[in-house]
């Protein structure tokens, strides 16, 4: 097990080899016999996480999905948390563990980094049994991204292009042109691990892992200074940025809370059949974008769409109290899919320069 | 247990929501055996429109003034009253002729406008006091199992009231607003449809209404960028929400 992303079996480094692509999705193919295995596909112009059929429908060299597989695959949109049936007693029945072992391939840095987020709430203080066992069920083989997209902004939040942790996860992988840098960071996977045509990674291999690794750091335009950031956020509440933004661009459609890997507010939904003999108990994503969201018996204390957005903007860029960590990875998809291109990391520059 | 009398009154519409209460949702059998149907056109022959009802759905617009006289004692006689629909919650496909003067309006249509007593539409609570709005043209499969539900259990139904985008986001749809350029209307309508329209590549048109907390004039603004025109843009808007969109001209940013 993972702790809460913090904790967990110390990870030494068990081994490092240099893997032919070829022979390396021979080698996940063959796990498909007893994993599920999740990658990244091309399907029309854009690339999804989904489960494959065989290691060909691969595109590994994907700059960004609309979903971050963690919060699909780990997390999930909705789900079943227990039937309740009024009989002559009262029975609850909670759904069986899904028994599935998944694969994740192809995670990259900052995506790995947002379930390591997502481990600091599902495993913390309460540990979600539904998550522990998905957690625990998926291993998680990611990879290092040769360049950054135009939202990118990663590598200003220490998540990204290369992932550094060297825990919570079971495999790291570093494109080498015709071959994969393959780095083993769990037992369990060590052990599965047979990829034919391999030879243990050299100090050559390392040095041309830090060749991609700068290379990759040029190519990103996109930066945010961290430094006093959640004390500039937190002192700006009412800067002209967040009324300004709200009024002219905001659509509240909760799209950024949608597409985030780090957003993890759900709702609990009851819903009662007709007979009245049954409620099905099911949770799906929530968005603090959703003028609902914060009404309370009594009132609502983000009534206001300015107050919202900055909710949503300052979990990210703030609140570091709460983890210890800031609530963005850097991935950018609340840039991306944001239907008027609202851009926290412009947001910030304008209350970090004091600019109205 | 005694069932709640049910009523069910149709105004201005296709009577599109009655059928799907009673024919199309998932739990036909269920809601008649639930419910006491008093008075439902579509399921019951003669009935007692005069109530008393522990439910009424209205479904429609009001248009005439007899609609507007009939549906004060509809509510007289409901302990709750939900309007079901987009034209009984927003005005829907009828509240077109607000965008016009009345008498043009009735022009185009008869030749011999004196046995016309037409009146400028409006949803049903223009008119009277509302419980719940059970919106969507039909209405969803979500919302009316919820708003059935709750009055089985003597509870305030949840209705959805956030945009159309969270439910394509739940489906893992690809936006075709951004990632396609399609000038689609889900950042500003209601959900309940379960993205319908966006799972099978359409731009959304706003068949469950303005969402309450929309910022319509943020989403033109969009729509503009893309190249539609002030009139393209103008009709989107008004399809279903005609009433409410010359109500949302004045003020702007329509939220709490």
């Amino acid at each position: 097990m993972y702790g809460n992303g913090m904790t967990g079996a110390p990870a030494s480094r068990i081994s490092d080899f240099l893997v032919p692509k070829a022979s390396f999705f021979r080698w996940l193919d063959s796990l498909r016999e007893s994993f599920s295995v999740v990658g990244p596909v091309a399907e029309e112009d854009r690339t999804v996480f989904r489960e494959i059929a065989s290691a060909d429908e691969l595109h590994m060299e994907y700059a960004s999905t609309m979903l971050s597989p963690g919060k699909v695959y780990l997390y999930s949109p909705r789900e079943d948390l227990f039937r309740i049936s009024f009989g002559k007693d009262l029975t609850i029945e909670e759904p069986p563990r899904s028994p599935v072992q998944r694969i994740i391939a192809g995670i990259h840095a900052c995506d790995t980094h947002a379930v390591f987020y997502l481990d600091r709430t599902f495993l913390g203080a309460f540990r979600d049994p539904l998550y522990e066992n998905r957690r625990s069920n998926t291993m998680l083989i990611a990879l290092n991204c040769s360049a950054a997209s135009r939202n990118c902004f990663c590598s200003s939040m220490g998540a990204g292009p290369f992932l550094k942790a060297e825990k919570g996860y079971d495999m790291l992988l570093t494109d080498l042109e015709d071959a994969y840098l393959v780095e083993i960071r769990t037992e369990r996977c060590r052990v599965l691990f047979n990829a034919d045509a391999t030879q243990s990674a050299d100090a050559e291999v390392f040095r041309r892992k830090e060749e991609k690794e700068r290379s990759a750091l040029r190519t990103f335009t996109k930066t945010i200074n961290t430094d006093g950031l959640d004390r500039a956020l937190r002192e700006n509440p009412e800067h002209p940025v967040w009324g300004r933004t709200a009024d002219e661009r905001c659509l509240s459609c909760a799209n950024c809370v949608m597409v985030c890997p780090t957003c993890f507010c759900h709702d609990v939904v009851d819903e009662l059949s007709m007979d009245m003999k049954t409620v099905r108990r099911y949770r799906e994503w929530d968005a603090c974008q959703d003028a609902r969201f914060a009404e309370v018996h009594g009132g609502n204390f983000r009534a206001r769409r300015t107050a919202r957005l900055r909710q949503f903007v300052t979990h990210k860029l703030d609140q570091t109290h709460q983890y210890g960590v800031f609530g963005t990875v850097g991935c950018g998809r609340c840039i991306t899919w944001c239907p008027t291109g609202i851009d926290l990391t412009e947001m910030a520059k304008a209350i970090q320069t004091r600019k109205a | 247990m005694t069932r709640p009398r049910l009523g069910f009154f149709k105004f201005s519409c296709c009577a599109g929501c009655e059928f799907q209460t009673f024919y199309f949702q998932k739990h036909p059998a269920e809601t008649l055996a639930a419910f006491e149907i008093v008075f439902a056109k579509m399921v019951l022959r003669g009935g007692a429109p005069e109530g008393p009802f522990d439910l009424a759905l209205v479904e429609g617009t009001i248009t005439e003034a007899w609609q507007a006289d009939e549906l004060k004692k509809i509510r007289k006689s409901s302990a709750l009253l939900f309007a079901i629909g987009a034209c009984a919650v927003n005005g829907g496909i009828p509240a077109l002729k607000a965008l016009a003067p009345e008498l043009e309006v009735e022009g185009k249509v008869y030749k011999n406008l004196s046995p016309i007593h037409s009146i400028r539409p409006h949803p049903v609570d223009a008119y009277i006091q509302v419980d719940g709005y059970i919106r969507g043209c039909p209405p969803g499969e979500r919302d009316l199992h919820e708003a059935l539900t709750s009055v089985l259990a003597q509870k305030k139904p949840g209705f959805l009231r956030c945009a159309v985008c969270v439910e394509c986001k739940l489906k893992g749809n690809i936006c075709i607003l951004t990632a396609y350029g399609m000038p689609c209307m889900g950042p500003v309508t209601n959900a309940g449809c379960d993205a319908l329209c966006p799972t099978c590549k359409r731009p959304c048109y706003s068949c469950f209404g303005l969402m309450k907390q929309a910022n319509a004039p943020a989403l033109a603004k969009k729509f503009r960028s893309l190249g539609l025109s002030e009139s393209d843009i103008r009709r989107k808007f008004t399809l279903f929400d005609a009433d409410a969109a010359l109500f949302s001209k004045a003020d702007k940013l329509n939220e709490d």
